[in-house]
Formats: C-alpha cells, structure tokens, sequence
C-alpha cells in the first residue's frame, strides 16, 4: 500500500477481539445492579421486612387495630387534608402569579418572576422556624413569638397544627407551581392571543377558552407535584403540628421509628409511599391523555400583553406581599431571632452570643456559640462532607446510568434502568430513610451494619437525589454526541483516557452545575436524613431540628441561617463556573 | 486490497445491510451511492469497525478485520482506517491543531514527529494559519478540512468519508471534490466515500456500488453505470440528467406505452423501457410514437436544453439542442424512438 514517503511503517493488525456479549451489556448490568443496590434492594427490603411472621401484624395494627384511627387513619385525614389544600392553593397562586408575570403589563414583572423562584430554594424548616419565631404563643411553654411579645395575643390555631402547617408548606410549593405554569404559559403564542383578539374575544374569554385549556396540563402537572410534596414533608408538620399532637404519615412514620416500633413505622411508609405515587401517577395519566398543545405552535415574540389598566399596582401590591413573606420575610426572622436572647423581643438586645460566643451558665444552659460548639462544627463538617461526597458519587452515578442508557438505548436493561432511576422521585424522603434503615440496619452477609455511619448517609443521598443526578448526566452526555466520543475511540484511545480527555471536559460545565445542585439539595434536606441520624454522625438540618424542639431556638435559627448562607454561595460559584469564559464557547 | 463478503448487518429484526459482497483493489477510489437510508452508514460504521456485522466478512489486505459469523472483529483503532463523519465530530474544545494532534498522540509518536505531522498535514490542508483556533471559530468548509486533516493524520491505510460534502453550499462542494481527490491520489490510501449525489459518485469514483434498500444493485466503473445499467433502479439514479423509464404493457394484439398503443415491441408482454434522456423529442403536435404531457420544466445545461415533462405519474426528461417552441405549462407530445435503450422486467431487473 503506497504511503506518503514520510510515513512511518503502517501499523500491524493487532488481535481482535471476540465480541462474547451484546455491546454494553457488561455495562448496563453494573449500572443496573447499582441501582437495585440504592433504590430497589432498600424498598423491597423494607416490604419484605413488613411481611416476616414477626412483623405482619403490624399491617393489621395500623389499618385495623384498636389503635389504627391513630396510627393511621386521622393521620391520613390529616395529610390528604395538607396535600389536598396544599395543591389547590399553590396552583391558584403560583398560576396568579405566572399569569401576571408572563401575560400582563403587571410592575417589576422581571423582578416578580426572579423572585417567585426563590422560595423553593429556601427549605420547609426554615419557613416553619420563622413561623414560629412570629407566631409562637404560650401554649407549649417556652419562648413565645414576636408577635405574642409584642402584646397580640395569637390564638393557637394561628400558633400550633393545621393553619400554619398550611400557609408554611403553600409559601414553600406554590414557587414549583409558577415554575411549571410559567414555562407552560410562556410556550402560549402570542398570535393565537391575537387571534382571538381579531375574533372579538375579551380578557375573560381569552384566559378561559385559549390560554386555560393549553395550559392545563402544566395546571394538573404542578397540582400533583405540590400534592406529592406536601404529603411527604416532614419538616412542617413536625415543628408546628407535634406540640400540639397533630399528626401527619409522615411524622407518624417518624415518631414509629423513634420509638423503636419499627414495623409499624415502615408499613406507614409503604402506604405514603403508595399514596404520594397514587396522586403523581394519576396526575402523570391525566396529562398524557391530553393532547400536548404547547409544542404546535412555536414561540412567537410577546408583542402585547393583557394591559391590567388601574388594576395594575394593587395586582402588584398582591404579588409582592405574596413573595416578601415567603423569601425576605422568613429570612429577616431567621437571622433577627439568631441574634435576639428572645424570640418575644426579636429587634432588641441583639448579640453575637448564639454566633461566637463561649460556654456562659446563665445563658441556654451553657450551651456555647456555634462557632464555639463542637457538637454542630462537627454537624457542619459532616454537613459539607456529605454534601460534596454526594455531589459526587451522584454525579457519577447519573453520569454513569445516561451514559448507558444513551449509548445503548435499546432493550429492556436500558429500559429498566431509566424507570428505576426515576423511582426515587415517587418516594418521600422519610420513607426512603426509614427504606434504609431497614435494609443497610443490619449486617448483609460479610458487609457490617451501616446504621450511624457516613457511609450510610451518603448511600442514601446518592439514591434519593439520583433522578436530579440522572436528569443532569443526561443533559450532559447529550452535549457530547456520539460520535465526538467515537471519533475518539476510533484513534484508539482507552475508555478511562476517552473521559478525560473528550468526555469530560466537554462536559465539566454541566457537571459542575449538576454537582452543585446536589451539594445544596442535599445540604438543606431534613426528611432524608432525619431518620438517619445518629449524635456520632449528626448533620445541621437535623441538629436545628432537635434544637428547635428543645426549644433552643436561637442555635435552630442561627444553623438554619448558616445552611442558607452555605446554599447561596454555592449557587453563586455554579453561577460563576458556568459564565466563566471557556475559549471554545465562546462566539 | 479491501474486501467484502455477504456482509449483512440487522437492527433487531429490521435489516440494514443485506448481503453485500464486492473487492476493490488497493489505491481504489470506492463510491457507495444511494438514496438516503438505504444502509450506507451502516455500511461505512462496519468498516469502521463501530459496528459488528450480523453475518458476512470484511477483509483488509486479505486479513479479516470483521466476522459476523464468528461475532468477531478487529478494535476500531486497530484497522488502520480512519472515517470522516458526517458531523465531523471535531472536538470542540480543542483548537484545530489540538483535534489533529490528540489522536497522534495517543497513537504514542513523539512530540516532534507529530509536531512535524500535523504542519505537514494543516499545509496539505491548506489551513496551517487556523491552527490554534476552536471549532466554533470557524467555517464549515474549513472544520471539514479539519475533520479529515484529523483523519489522515495516522496514516490509515483506508480512510472513509461519510457523506463529507453534504453540509457544504453548491461551490464548496465542487472545490472539495477536486480537493479530496488530489490527497486521495496523495495519501494513496483505499478511500471508500459515502454518498447520495450520484454526481460526486461519477466524478470521484474508480468504483460504484449502487446500494438500495441494503442490497448492491450493481457494482462496477462510474462509466458502466450509464453504459449498462443493471436495472431500472440504477438507470433512474445515474446519470445526468437521468434516464426514463417507461412502462410497457401487453393490450389485445398489440402493446400500450404508458397507456398509449404504440408500435413496439418488448421481449415480454409487460415491462419496463428504458429511453436515454437525448433521445427523447419535444414537439407541438402529435406524432407516431408520442405521449401527450404538460412541460413543467426547462433549463439550459452547457449550451443544451433539458425538459421536463409530467403526466399521470410519469415524469419524462429530454435533452434537446435547441429550446422547445412551447412554454412551462403548455400541453407537448414527448416523442420516443422506435427502440428503448433497455428493457427490464416489471420489477426492475435488466433484460436486454
Ligand atoms: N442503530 C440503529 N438501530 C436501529 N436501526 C438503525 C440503526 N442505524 C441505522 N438503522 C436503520 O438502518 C437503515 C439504514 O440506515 P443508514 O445506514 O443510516 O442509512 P443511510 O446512511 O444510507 O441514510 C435505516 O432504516 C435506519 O433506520
Ligand atoms: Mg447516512
């Protein structure tokens, strides 16, 4: 074969190779037993378990038993009731508010349509600390709140139980609600608006025949999200509906556990888990029986927007009382009753003594400044290990099952691998913790129990968190296309040298991002690890939750306030690594 | 000299590549020409070795590189071949001379070998002053001299293109063609190059397969296609302008050409005629042997007229010397010899 003269000898054919399997079959098994480690073992583990001889009659206690209606049934009530109210009223809300911000002439409307997203980022605890910074009254003893210090005298409904459990869980879901309705309603052509216009349709008629009815399965689609939500939160119920026996599934699933009724504890969270799952699915069926209207048109340019005339600033005025009580409102509290010696005189007398002070006796007990406690400097540490840990391991997990599943996309492993993931998404955090509890609790075979270590905690993290992570690692991979990867496998490269010199740095941005996002999910998670925690392996949220019921609520606060303070600056440094200037995308 | 031997490839159930079985020699220029989907990806991935055959050989020099039957084949980097994507696939976050260099170097030469190999090929290239931008930088007709810089870079002794032209504008593609053809002469290398433009495939080849739905039509020099095309389907794909095919079929005593009766004589009673696009005429009034259709299309080609003609679903393209009298829209009697330039059966397959 004649070659240029300076070429170097031809290289030789090499021994091939036998192809024994179907290609990637190797791989797709190693992802998929991944999976079943971290999700499918720990579900089946926890049904099984309910199923042994010596625990099945807890099924009996829990739906027929003398003590049923408490164990279960007013609970359910209690937790449809949230779910129920939770869905309607963020959906109202969170589409009011996605109308005004993509539709109308409505003031500040970029500012309003920042705004509504950030709710969402700040966790149900730290809404329902504040809550109870304000409205704590003098009915479970201890601090009582701002307002009750300031001589209004808060009745109990407003203080304790349903109402506030309510408004808590609404101000924190209704941002996922305009999140969707928002993204559904932008996807609105502005000609079919016009259209309508030309054909003589007013405001009324226009929101009711042609922007509802395309809009409606985005509506359904973020009711059952906030339904499914608001079902499985822990932290709300538990700190403003406990004190006064209010009981939700999942706090029932929680106060099981605490008290070493196991069994009952996880046939509580079979049944969540069934519920939560029952209302996504039916939303999920709802949605795809519709046509799909959003995708026929495409996105044309806004030119008008409904003109809301004199109604304008008081519409306004409405939004942005909605949006400062759910993200500067619960913040401004937080950090005021981290200052204040008491809740009742939140503005006065502020010190740094919950921050940095040192063991004082006539202070909290004694109980020393964060800075100066080792108990929640070792809560932070293990707090950011795990974050980063999980960032990780999630990251490549994600990254690992779309691989897979991208580059082999047929056959049922692909198949599987892509539903499982996507499991944990049905599953409320609690249940999930109580899941691994049940399966890593005890020794399996050669393996040591994992209760009360790291390693459990962050097995749990990667699991619950993988539909993010996969969802992100798809993302990426579909940044690198196929056959940028096998331009290089063509050179010969190995795998391990292909990922890190194509893969990964085409797709180190949409990693890092992904990763972060974790890192901050995690970090500010309670249900999850709530069930996981042991005081050798404590992390913040947790902590703030125990003081919190202690009533040692400055340390709550001033925690809670450090997870908000960790959470932004991550989120600045992903938005600051994803505009950091990368020559090649640039133009 | 490369090889194949009833190569088959299947998706599932669905077949891709059917039985394909042809040898060109080394040095060959080998066109694989077809409609879109008709399996030539799938056919270049297997040479590629990013694809294993279902069933059939691939020989390189003699040696096998893939084995279907024995689900058996040679690493990819290991063939001595190289494939110019589509897409390109350059690595967007290396500069041009970093796509070049990078698959050097993990083929282990040393820095100042490949130093003195990527010059070399950027020069050959012609785009030596873009080597220290990105991809994004710029144009396509230059990340396409990238693309193939990156792939003759090694030194493969049969290199492969896929459908390289196809995402350059018309000018483009003509200097590309001829530019492609000088490295292939160059590098010396078997090229086998993927396309649907039976116009590259005319001018580049040494060899043409013709593939549809899978299957080789007829393998054989550019020029053979036209002389002898081996059925309907080939006579129709090559060619410029392409030849007519017209059905012929048995009525009564006599024949119908496209519904007309016509004085002929086919060697079976129903068939397909094949008419030679310059000997076809266009006149105003009816003749002998001539199919009444409306001129849709007229077009000067090097100082020659083509029309077009359409009627019913039959499309009819002649090449005239001068202009038609008539004008786009007008009613024309497409006049036919006396005999066709080939016969085939209903099903496509040559008969005389
Ligand atoms: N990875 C694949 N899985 C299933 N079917 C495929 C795959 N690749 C190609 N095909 C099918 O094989 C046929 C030939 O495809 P291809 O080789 O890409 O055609 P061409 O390149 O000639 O347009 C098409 O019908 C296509 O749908
Ligand atoms: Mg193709």
């Amino acid at each position: 074969m004649a070659t240029l003269a300076s070429a170097p000898e031809p290289r030789t054919l090499q021994q091939g190779r036998r192809v024994l399997f179907q290609p990637g079959l190797v791989l797709k098994l190693v992802v998929l037993a991944i999976l079943v480690l971290l999700i499918v073992a720990p579900m089946t583990g926890t049904v099984l378990f309910t199923l042994t001889p010596d625990a099945i009659t807890a099924w009996s206690d829990v739906l027929v038993g003398r003590l049923a209606p408490n164990l279960f049934w007013w609970p359910l009530v209690n937790t449809m009731v949230i779910g129920v109210v939770c869905g309607v009223v963020c959906v109202l809300l969170g589409g009011f508010l996605a109308w005004a911000v993509v539709m109308t002439n409505i003031p500040f409307r970029r500012t309003i349509g920042v705004m509504a997203t950030l709710p969402f980022m700040i966790p149900s605890f730290a809404t329902a600390l504040a809550w109870g910074g304000l409205f704590k009254n003098d009915r479970i003893g201890g601090d009582v709140g701002w307002l009750q210090g300031m001589g209004i005298d808060i009745p109990d409904w407003l203080a304790w139980g349903m109402v506030p459990t309510l408004v808590v869980l609404i101000l924190h879901y209704f941002s996922l609600a305009f999140t969707i309705i928002a993204a559904s309603l932008a996807t609105v052509n502005s000609d079919l608006v016009e259209a309508a216009q030309i054909a003589g349709a007013k405001g009324r008629k226009i929101l009711m025949g042609i922007i509802l009815p395309v809009t409606t399965p985005a509506l359904i689609a973020a009711g059952s999200l906030c339904f499914a939500g608001a079902v499985s939160n822990f932290a709300a119920p538990a700190l403003l509906g406990l004190p006064v026996r209010m009981q939700t599934l999942s706090t029932r699933l929680f106060g099981m556990i605490e008290v070493g009724q196991t069994a009952r504890g996880f046939v509580i969270g079979i049944l969540l888990v069934l519920i939560s799952a029952l209302f996504l699915w039916l939303g999920n069926r709802a949605v795809s029986g519709r046509r799909s209207y959003a995708t026929i048109t495409g996105k044309g340019g806004r030119a008008k927007r409904f003109d809301l005339g004199p109604m304008r600033w008081p519409l306004f005025a409405v939004a942005a009382l909605i949006l400062l009580c759910a993200t500067v409102v619960p913040v401004i509290i937080l950090i005021a009753s981290s200052l204040a010696p008491s809740s009742a005189f939140l503005f006065s007398n502020w010190t740094l003594h919950y921050w940095i002070g040192t063991s004082t006796a006539n202070i909290a007990q004694g109980t020393p400044g964060i800075w100066h406690n080792p108990d929640i400097m070792w809560a932070t540490t293990v707090t950011l290990g795990l974050g980063l840990c999980v960032a990780f391991t999630g990251m490549f997990v994600g990254l690992l099952a779309s691989y897979t599943t991208a580059r082999y996309r047929s056959g049922w492993l692909s198949a599987s691998i892509m539903q499982i993931s996507f499991l944990p998404l049905l599953i409320p955090g609690i249940a999930f913790g109580a899941a691994y509890i049940a399966f890593f609790g005890a020794p399996i075979g050669p393996l040591p129990a994992l209760y009360g270590t790291f390693a459990i905690l962050v097995i749990a993290g990667t699991g619950y968190l993988l539909p993010f992570s996969v969802q992100t690692g798809r993302a990426v991979i579909q940044q690198v296309s196929g056959e940028l990867e096998e331009s290089a496998r063509l050179t010969g490269a190995s795998f391990a040298r292909r990922m890190w010199a194509i893969t990964v740095p085409l797709a180190i941005r949409g990693l890092a991002a992904g990763g972060i996002l974790i890192f901050v999910k995690i970090i500010r998670d309670l249900s999850l690890v709530v069930l996981l925690f042991t005081p050798t392996m404590p992390v913040m949220s947790v902590v703030a939750f125990r003081y919190a019921s202690e009533g040692f609520t400055q340390f709550a606060h001033a925690i809670t306030v450090l997870i908000l303070i960790i959470s932004i600056i991550a989120t600045l440094l992903s938005n600051r690594l994803q505009t950091k200037s990368q020559p090649w995308l640039k133009a | 000299m490369l090889e194949l031997k009833n190569l088959t490839k299947s998706f599932g159930d669905v077949p891709a590549v059917r039985d394909v079985s042809l040898s060109v020699p080394d040095g060959a220029f080998l066109v694989l020409l077809g409609p879109s989907g008709c399996g030539k990806t799938t056919l270049l991935r297997m040479l590629a070795g990013l694809e294993l055959p279902t069933a059939g050989q691939i020989l390189f020099e003699g040696n096998v590189v893939s084995d279907g039957d024995r689900q058996w084949q040679v690493d990819p980097a290991k063939r001595n071949s190289g494939l110019v994507f589509q897409s390109y696939a350059l690595w967007p976050h290396m500069t041009v001379r970093g796509n070049v260099d990078w698959p050097l170097k993990v083929a282990g030469l040393e820095t100042a070998a490949r130093t003195q190999r990527v010059d070399e090929v950027l020069a050959m290239l012609e785009i030596n002053q873009l080597a220290e931008r990105y991809p994004n930088e710029i144009s396509g007709g230059q990340q396409q001299r990238v693309a193939i810089a990156r792939t003759i870079a090694p030194k493969p002794g049969v290199l492969l293109f896929d459908e390289p032209l196809s995402n350059l504008d018309a000018k483009l593609r003509v200097e590309m063609r001829t530019e492609l053809m000088r490295l292939h002469r160059a590098t010396g290398a078997t090229a086998v190059y993927v396309t649907h433009d039976q116009i590259e495939a005319m001018t580049m080849a040494t060899h043409v397969a013709v593939v549809n739905k899978g299957r080789i039509e007829q393998f054989g020099a550019p020029q053979d296609l036209i002389d002898h095309p081996a059925s309907a389907f080939v006579a129709t794909f090559v060619g410029t302008p392409p030849n007519n095919i017209v059905p012929v079929v048995r009525s009564g005593a006599g024949w119908q050409v496209a519904g007309r009766p016509m004085d002929i004589t086919p060697p079976l009673d129903d068939c397909l005629a094949m008419f030679r696009a310059d000997s076809l005429s266009v006149a105003l009034t009816e003749g002998p042997r001539s199919l009444p259709m409306e001129l849709v299309e007229v077009s000067t080609i090097a100082g020659r007229t083509m029309a077009t003609a359409l009627a019913g679903g039959l499309r009819l393209t002649a090449v005239l010397d001068r202009p038609p009298a008539a004008r786009v829209g007008d009613r024309v009697h497409i006049g036919l010899p006396p005999v066709p330039d080939a016969w085939f059966t209903p099903y496509g397959e040559r008969i005389a």
